[in-house]
């Protein structure tokens, strides 16, 4: 019996079905004969049964219920429209980083809040700050009040009653006394 | 565009919640109105016959408490953000040390645009009270005063301050200490 031979285009054309098992005996014989002296077509016959065995492999999801009852509406003759797609464009990814980032920035600083305050006062703390409190008030009007005499001596005594004393003496050709003593005087 | 209004008040939503957020966080440091008193180095913290430090928190506290009895310190309280005082004895020391300081600090106070209310040179005694207007109100005070052979005092508040309702409170209060530097166990007194 002799065996055709076969040329390596050929060979790779009947590839596919040889590695299906759908090639008739007639074509697979010359095909291994050729494959046994060309390494170049036994390297293609390789990496064919390679990739149906780990297609083979891959897990095979079962099909949704909805696609079912879809395929068996249509067999009936119901005309069944597709479902709107919802648009998940940039705008609601942006949405949704704003809101990822408001809620750990918020969530942060609310626990960082709540860190640094007291879960409840103190009574004697609360007491010592109203103490304190008024104590700041009451120093404000003591100094205020200084001040206030102060802007007495200053700008009335020194600026309006003094002036107008000598302006007055002047004119009555009395005053010769210093600024200081007429002040003791008017005081 | 059937996305748009969604997304437009997410963001909407997101940005007040982190403004809102980021309100309630803000520092005292950067409230208008407060005045760095550890920066400015006025008196040497360690020789302070009388220290005040009152924060947000503890002032609210304080209204709380005193909201029956004194509704109108209450209310003051309620509005402030922070008390510190600071008084440094000028019995037996040479004033000359305080004087630039204080000159310092007047000159950061104008240069971040407080405005001078009362300015006093009496007899060697110098009183400054700043106000700090913020929103076309008053969000600061601060006094500095020095008195030769006396003491030095600087006073900083911050919030909402209402200078005639300070005033009051501080007429009726009438505490004896003023006579005699005070010694309250929250402010500091050097042993």
């Amino acid at each position: 019996m002799t065996i055709e031979t076969i040329t390596c285009d050929e060979a790779l054309d009947l590839l596919e079905p040889f590695v299906d098992g759908e090639l008739p005996f007639a074509q697979a014989e010359p095909l291994r004969s050729h494959l046994q002296g060309c390494r170049a077509c036994a390297g293609e016959l390789a990496l064919a049964e390679r990739i149906r065995r780990e297609l083979r492999a891959l897990p095979q999801p079962d099909c949704p219920p909805e696609v079912i009852e879809r395929v068996v509406r249509s067999g009936r003759g119901e005309v069944v429209p597709f479902p709107a797609r919802r648009r998940s464009g940039w705008r609601v990814r942006i949405a949704a980083a704003a809101a990822v980032l408001a809620l750990a920035v918020g969530g942060g600083s609310l626990f960082f809040n709540l860190q640094q305050r007291p879960d409840r006062p103190d009574p004697t703390q609360v007491a010592q700050a109203t103490r304190d409190a008024r104590l700041a008030l009451a120093y404000l009007d003591k100094v205020t009040r200084k001040a206030g005499l102060g802007v007495r001596d200053e700008v009335l005594e020194k600026r309006l009653v003094i002036p107008a004393a000598r302006s007055v003496s002047r004119s009555l050709g009395e005053f010769q006394a210093p600024a200081d003593e007429t002040r003791k005087e008017l005081r | 565009m059937m996305t748009r209004r969604p997304v437009l008040s997410s963001i909407l939503a997101a940005l007040l919640f982190l403004a809102a957020t980021a309100g309630g966080a803000q520092r005292l440091t950067d409230q208008p109105g407060y005045l760095p008193l550890e920066q400015l180095n006025l008196f040497p913290s360690d020789e302070l016959e009388v220290e005040i430090n009152l924060d947000g928190p503890l002032l609210n506290m304080v209204a709380a408490a005193t909201k029956k009895e004194d509704p109108e310190f209450s209310s003051v309280m309620a509005g402030l953000k922070s008390i510190k005082v600071q008084v440094f004895p000028l019995k037996g020391v040479d004033s000359a040390g305080i004087k630039p300081r204080i000159g310092r600090a007047v000159h950061w106070l104008e240069e971040k645009g407080w405005k001078s209310t009362i300015r006093v040179k009496d007899k060697g005694d110098e009183t400054y009270i700043y106000l700090l207007e913020s929103g076309g109100k008053i969000a600061g005070l601060t006094l500095l005063s020095m008195s030769p052979g006396d003491e030095a005092v600087v006073i900083n508040i911050v919030g909402r301050i209402d200078p005639a309702q300070l005033g009051r409170l501080g007429q009726n209060l009438h505490l004896p200490q003023l006579q005699k530097v005070p010694t309250q166990g929250g402010a500091k007194k050097p042993e």
